[in-house]
């Protein structure tokens, strides 16, 4: 089993190499990067009032397009004057050095932007992951031991309307209504702006009011995967030999629910626990922007919209690595929850 | 055409679940209508009565104005016709559609400013949206768009995803390992951004969309595909056949394709739901399709930014919930119909 | 070694730059004719009083705190430049010559130079005093490669030939050629030497966030900036300039705190919920939709407020791209121009608030032909013109001739004009043009424009002091990637008379030529003019107050805490309104309708 784990974790090292350098490559060669940015600067100065000094304004066109000298330069400065893959070759190995490069908008380093926002994105992650558990686990049981009840249909229909619709959808919705007609939550943000003047206890109410419609769409599309995976493997087992023999041997219901089939049902459960959290972490950059929350999403929409690359990429890395180990994880816990597998 | 009785069984399943059979029907009449939405809601009238001869102008190019004395050479108005006709009180009489106002032209009235709130009288039945096309248009012609998206992505990805998974799960060995690390690195390329990146360089078509979103979005047929093949051709009757010599094409699809048709048919509509949600997402972050293309991320776009005029977001958030829980709900029920894994109940 | 190499950069400093060395050996010409001005009007109010904050938002944090290099030309860039004064200042009305950081000046007789003395008082933040030296460092400063600013490298070797130090606080600025605005290519700004020092590599990264020191009224609170969230500029107590004329009554918060708020949505939430002090109403639906009704305002606790300008127009509109072969004929261009319903756009959008723009150069004073007007939508016209050149409508009503079909692609990059364009196309339909809209993102959009590669462009140049034809009309630009000309606008008679615009250095003939330049420019009818704003709305809480002329001729907003700093707050009038809030008694509704500017 360890050998299994082992040849897992040696297989991401080229799946993260291709993911990073086709995004590496497509940076490079679409248009609108900081170099052509530049450029159409100093164009649009060249025609406009901010040239000469302190906004005062320039009388005549001045006549000169940036020279293939300068240009060159930009290049230099930017790092694009070489060829791709050696490009790439340089961006990893300052990568496996734990640098990520500096951004080519803010020119701060990659990694400390990331940090400034994993606290949003950890706290998301993190809590819509232990919520969808709570509520699904329940949820799936009560469905399996009610099936084809009431409860069990309309619960259905609930969290199939959940699931069908798209997760910014029901951001927006939650936007509409809740937040801007009603009046009830703030519209959005992760903390009010008068956040550090606040005591402790109304920083936590400020944080939890501001994070409830965000975190209902993020989780409500897991919700009927989750739910319906709970319950339909329970009823499996419920159905099944074993647990039926165990009632016959003078098991009561709730004990054969609760001693032999709900555990075997986590199992499939368990496989969804590290997707679960990568999803989570990396965010929904759709969700953020509906909300304005400034996290691990927003971040690489943001700097993708606003071409700086290095933070495009730093972002990639980070939730690629997060992906990868995430399914890694999922196996792990089916590992630790279910004795009978076997990886190899 | 004889249809296996399997099949049947498994269509007279599915019709059992209420839910997934209703929704089923409310789907197809929403299509109907979408497809002949020329037929209700257009600015061309069904039919002209002018001067002794019939014109319809619904399915053909356009009549110039001249052509019943109107002044210009452009399409004619109708719906300022029929005031004159009504006005004039003769012969000529037309009959304009439900709706008559198409999806792109602007209802710029005299001291109203767009958008305009639903109204009866001006056949706005949901009102207009923020520069005055009219919203049932909009959304019907945008719906009309996403279907014919959804339904050549699903083409273009079932066709890929069927024949490469097979061929991923038939052969294995070195292709099929090859295929699995560039699905892996492949389904873990954010694609969303890729396509934010192209369209902020060219123009979207609808075929480059469905193109890129074939490019990144292949993936998740063929490896269900994959390990369906995978299981299949481990069966015994597979290996019997094989046994009597049968050829690879015919084991692939006389025996391995017909068996996996059942899953085949389950991912259908969540795919389609995929494609709408898709196409919507993009059109609201304004990557999709080119203005002034009708489209619902569009129309959310401007729901969000015009929140005083509620009736936009509204309708358009009320029909996003009925098609996708429609279309969720016939998910549901060709899961239960087809896939022949029964559910038993504990008694 | 070591010594060598400082010893190699000594003389190549002394080589370049016409550094500290060189300035001792010139002495100041005699007979020099000083001029300054202490008889500007006053645009201030004397019951102007100082205090209290001005909250205001920005949609994004500012990528840096440089004025040069890379992204420093972002929208906060506008608080840092306003707070950097230049030798002289113009008036914000009359535009006359008043004193910034020097109280005379001087015209030298070659036509290129010009003298400056400076004021004795003047100081950066940090309380050194500014000399010439800061003025020599400029020159040093702006051609250096370090600064990753290649517009400012050319900008400042290829106009502005030196300057010239007579003692620390006379000095001479020598352009590189006679030109008949020559206060304005003269007057360049200081640059703090002492904070700079010797540029290296590292510069756009070291001075990212630093906070360089000014001279204006404000300077950022370095403590207070919260990164990704809000900068704060605080109000100089001791301001050397606070006393000249032109800057009483002004600059009167204390405070000027700049929030970022991503969408106009949330601010106009925020701006209703009292985070921030004023609303922007200038879009027709905000002034005439959102903020209709509003609680605030019925009750009084917020005012309204329209103020017209008469400012210089960018030249917003259609540019025809002329090496299209659609676009090859004049008639079809006119056709194009008429087939474009501007007048209901700007009358069925955008509620009449707009105006029709006339010509390529309106608002530039005597230098506008006053006769010019735009073609305007008329469908006859459009007929007549296509028939002409032997086009036929086809069965689609789109106009055709052999293989070729009216359908041309407008492209453009703004996702708020989307509403305006879709407009244009449907009345473009009826004139038998057919548009295709292609919205790309800025940069995109823009480089397409400028490799030509276009039908037609929907953009705005932003504007200048003085009319400017060279680089967008004439042929040395033309046919080529990376310039200007955008229409491909190759006329041999208008390039002479650009050309001779361009030589003059007579006001008169300047401005004769103009007008011929923009009765051309018509003629070609490469580019059809669309609309100018031609105003300023703001809704705003009452307790600020406004000179009785609210605002300058050409103000960019109505609160403008650098530019203009016209507006102060009324604490008293504060409480009272707070106090009306709580208790809820109201006050009379109020709109300011300023038309001191109007121009027709």
């Amino acid at each position: 089993m360890a050998s299994y784990f082992i040849r897992r974790l040696l297989l991401v090292i080229p799946t993260f190499l291709g993911i990073t350098l086709v995004v590496f490559t497509i940076t490079r060669i679409v248009p609108g990067g900081p170099i052509e940015r530049i450029i159409s600067q100093a164009r649009q100065m060249d025609q406009g009032t901010s040239g000469g000094s302190s906004g005062s304004q320039s009388a005549q066109p001045d006549d000169s397009p940036l020279s293939p000298e300068q240009i060159e330069d930009l290049k230099k400065f930017y790092g694009f004057d070489k060829p791709i893959l050696i490009s790439y070759f340089d961006w990893l190995t300052k990568v496996l050095r734990m640098d990520l490069g500096v951004s080519t908008r803010y020119y701060d380093p990659v990694w400390a932007i990331i940090k400034d926002k994993l606290p949003v994105s950890i706290y998301y992650g993190l809590v819509t992951t232990i919520l969808s558990y709570l509520i699904c686990i329940p949820l799936g049981i009560l469905k399996a031991i009610k099936h084809k009840s009431f409860l069990d249909s309309s619960s259905s229909v609930l969290v199939l309307t959940g699931y069908a619709l798209p997760g910014f959808i029901v951001a927006i919705i939650l936007f509409v209504w809740p937040a801007a007609q009603w009046d009830w939550f703030p519209l959005g943000g992760f903390v009010g702006d008068d956040f550090e003047e606040l005591t402790t206890s109304e920083q936590i109410w400020d944080v939890i009011h501001h994070s409830v419609l965000p975190m209902i769409a993020y989780m409500l599309g897991s919700f009927a995967t989750m739910t319906f995976l709970m319950k339909n493997t329970l009823m499996d087992h419920l159905a099944s030999d074993y647990v039926r023999t165990a009632i016959a041997k003078g098991l009561s219901f709730r004990g054969a629910v609760f001693k032999h089939a709900f555990r075997n049902s986590l199992i499939p459960l368990a496989t969804h626990f590290g997707n679960n959290i990568s999803l989570f972490l990396a965010g929904s950059f759709l969700i953020e922007k509906v909300f304005n929350i400034d996290g691990l999403g927003l971040l690489g929409f943001d700097s993708l919209v606003e071409r700086d690359y290095p933070v495009v990429l730093g972002v990639l890395v980070i939730s690629s690595i997060l992906g990868l180990l995430g399914n890694i994880l999922s196996d792990l816990c089916v590992a630790l929850v279910d004795p009978r597998v076997k990886f190899e | 055409m004889r249809i296996n009785p399997l099949t049947l069984k498994k269509i007279r399943r599915f019709r059992s679940v209420k839910r997934g059979y209703y929704s089923f029907l409310l789907f197809v009449f929403l299509l109907l209508q979408a497809f002949f939405a020329e037929l209700w809601i257009n600015n061309r009238a069904l039919l002209v009565y002018y001067e002794g001869q019939f014109y319809f102008p619904t399915y053909r190019s356009m009549i110039p104005g001249s052509v019943f004395m109107l002044p210009y050479e452009y399409e004619t108005n109708y719906r300022a016709l029929q005031k004159r006709f009504e006005k004039e009180g003769g012969d000529n009489f037309l009959i304009m559609p439900l709706v008559p106002y198409n999806a792109f032209e602007m209802d710029l009235q005299e001291s109203k400013f767009p958008p305009l709130p639903p109204s009866i009288t001006d056949r706005h039945f949901l009102g207009t949206d923020a520069i005055g096309r009219d919203m049932v248009a909009r959304l019907v012609y945008g719906f009309r768009i996403s279907i014919i998206f959804s339904i050549l992505l699903l083409v273009a990805t079932f066709a890929i995803g069927i024949a490469l998974g097979c061929l991923m799960g038939y052969w294995g060995g070195k292709f099929d390992l090859f295929f699995q690390r560039l699905i892996e690195v492949w389904s873990s390329i954010p694609f969303l951004y890729i396509i934010m990146i192209i369209a902020s360089i060219v123009v979207p078509s609808l075929t480059i969309l469905v193109l890129i979103y074939v490019i990144f979005g292949w993936m998740g047929m063929t490896w269900y595909m994959r390990t369906s093949t995978y299981k299949e051709k481990a069966r015994d009757y597979v290996l019997a056949a094989r046994a009597l010599g049968a050829s690879n094409l015919r084991i692939i699809f006389h025996h391995i394709l017909p068996n996996s048709i059942s899953l085949i048919v389950t991912f259908v509509p969540f795919s389609v739901a995929g494609g709408i949600s898709g196409l919507t997402a993009l059109d609201f972050l304004g990557f999709g399709l080119p203005p002034p293309t009708p489209s619902w991320g569009e129309l959310l776009q401007q729901g969000t930014s015009n929140l005083q005029a509620a009736w936009i977001v509204s309708s358009t958030v009320a029909a996003l919930v009925l098609v996708m829980v429609s279309i969720t709900f016939i998910g549901e029920g060709v899961r239960e119909g087809f896939d022949p894994k029964m559910h038993s109940t504990f008694e | 070694m070591i010594f060598k190499i400082l010893q190699q950069a000594l003389l190549a400093a002394f080589l370049l730059s016409p550094g500290p060395f060189s300035g001792f050996a010139e002495t100041l010409p005699a007979n020099i004719k000083w001029l300054s001005n202490n008889s500007s009007p006053i645009i201030a109010s004397p019951n102007a009083k100082k205090g209290g904050t001005y909250r205001t938002y920005m949609t994004s944090f500012p990528l840096t705190l440089r004025t040069v290099g890379p992204d420093s030309n972002g929208g906060f860039a506008s608080y840092l430049r306003s707070n950097q004064m230049s030798l002289i200042e113009l008036h914000n009305n009359t535009e006359e010559i008043i004193p910034g950081l020097a109280t005379h000046w001087a015209y030298g007789k070659d036509g290129k130079t010009m003298y400056f003395k400076l004021d004795q008082e003047a100081r950066w933040s940090d309380g050194t005093p500014v000399t010439a030296d800061d003025f020599l460092y400029t020159l040093e400063f702006h051609r250096s490669k370090h600064i990753v600013a290649p517009w400012y490298n050319n900008y400042y070797t290829e106009k502005i030939d030196r300057v010239i130090k007579y003692d620390d606080h006379t000095l001479a600025v020598v352009t590189t050629k006679a030109d008949p605005d020559l206060f304005l290519v003269a007057n360049i700004g200081p640059t703090p030497k002492h904070f700079y020092g010797e540029l290296s590599k590292d510069f756009v990264r070291k001075y990212n966030w630093k906070v360089a020191p000014n001279t204006g009224p404000y300077q950022i609170d370095a403590k207070k900036i919260k990164k990704g969230k809000s900068i704060t500029l605080e109000r100089k107590k001791n301001w050397w300039a606070k006393d000249l004329r032109n800057n009483k009554g002004r600059y009167n918060v204390d405070k000027i705190q700049v929030s970022v708020v991503r969408d106009q949505t949330t601010v106009f939430e925020y701006f209703k919920k009292g985070r921030l002090d004023d609303f922007i109403l200038t879009f027709p639906t905000y002034w005439h939709e959102k903020a209709k009704n509003l609680e605030i305002y019925e009750k009084g606790y917020a005012k309204k407020m329209w103020f017209y300008l008469d400012q210089r127009e960018s030249p917003a509109g259609l540019y025809l791209n002329q090496d299209k072969e659609i676009f090859k004929d004049a008639k079809l261009r006119y056709a194009f121009a008429h087939a474009m319903n501007i007048d209901k756009m700007l009358n069925g959008l955008l509620r009449g608030d707009y105006s029709r723009l006339q010509n390529y150069s309106t608002g530039f004073g005597k230098y506008t032909n006053p006769k010019i007007r735009a073609r305007t939508f008329d469908i006859n016209k459009v007929e007549e013109l296509m028939t002409e050149s032997g086009w036929k409508r086809g069965s689609d009503g789109i106009w055709n001739k052999g293989e070729s079909r009216y359908s041309v692609k407008v492209t453009y990059s703004f996702d708020g004009h989307t509403p305006r364009l879709v407009l244009l196309k449907e009345e473009a339909k009826k004139a038998g043009i057919e548009l295709r809209l292609q919205r790309l993102d800025g940069s995109a959009a823009f480089k397409s424009f400028l490799e030509k590669k276009h039908d037609v462009a929907w953009m705005a140049w932003s504007t200048s002091f003085r009319p400017r034809y060279w680089q967008g009309f004439h042929s040395d630009n033309a046919h080529k990637p990376q310039t200007n000309n955008i229409t491909n606008t190759d006329d041999p008679e208008l390039d002479k008379m650009i050309m001779s615009y361009r030589d003059s250095i007579v006001p008169k003939e300047r401005i004769a030529l103009a007008h011929k330049i923009q009765e051309k420019i018509h003629e070609i009818g490469s580019f059809i003019p669309t609309y100018k704003v031609g105003y300023l709305r703001n809704i705003y809480w009452r307790w600020w107050q406004f000179p009785e002329v609210p605002a300058t001729r050409d103000a960019s907003f109505l609160f403008e805490p650098l530019a203009n700093g016209l507006f102060w707050m009324d604490e008293e009038l504060k409480k009272e309104t707070e106090a009306a809030m709580n208790s809820g008694k109201t006050f009379k509704p109020e709109t300011i309708i300023d038309k001191t500017f109007l121009v027709n």
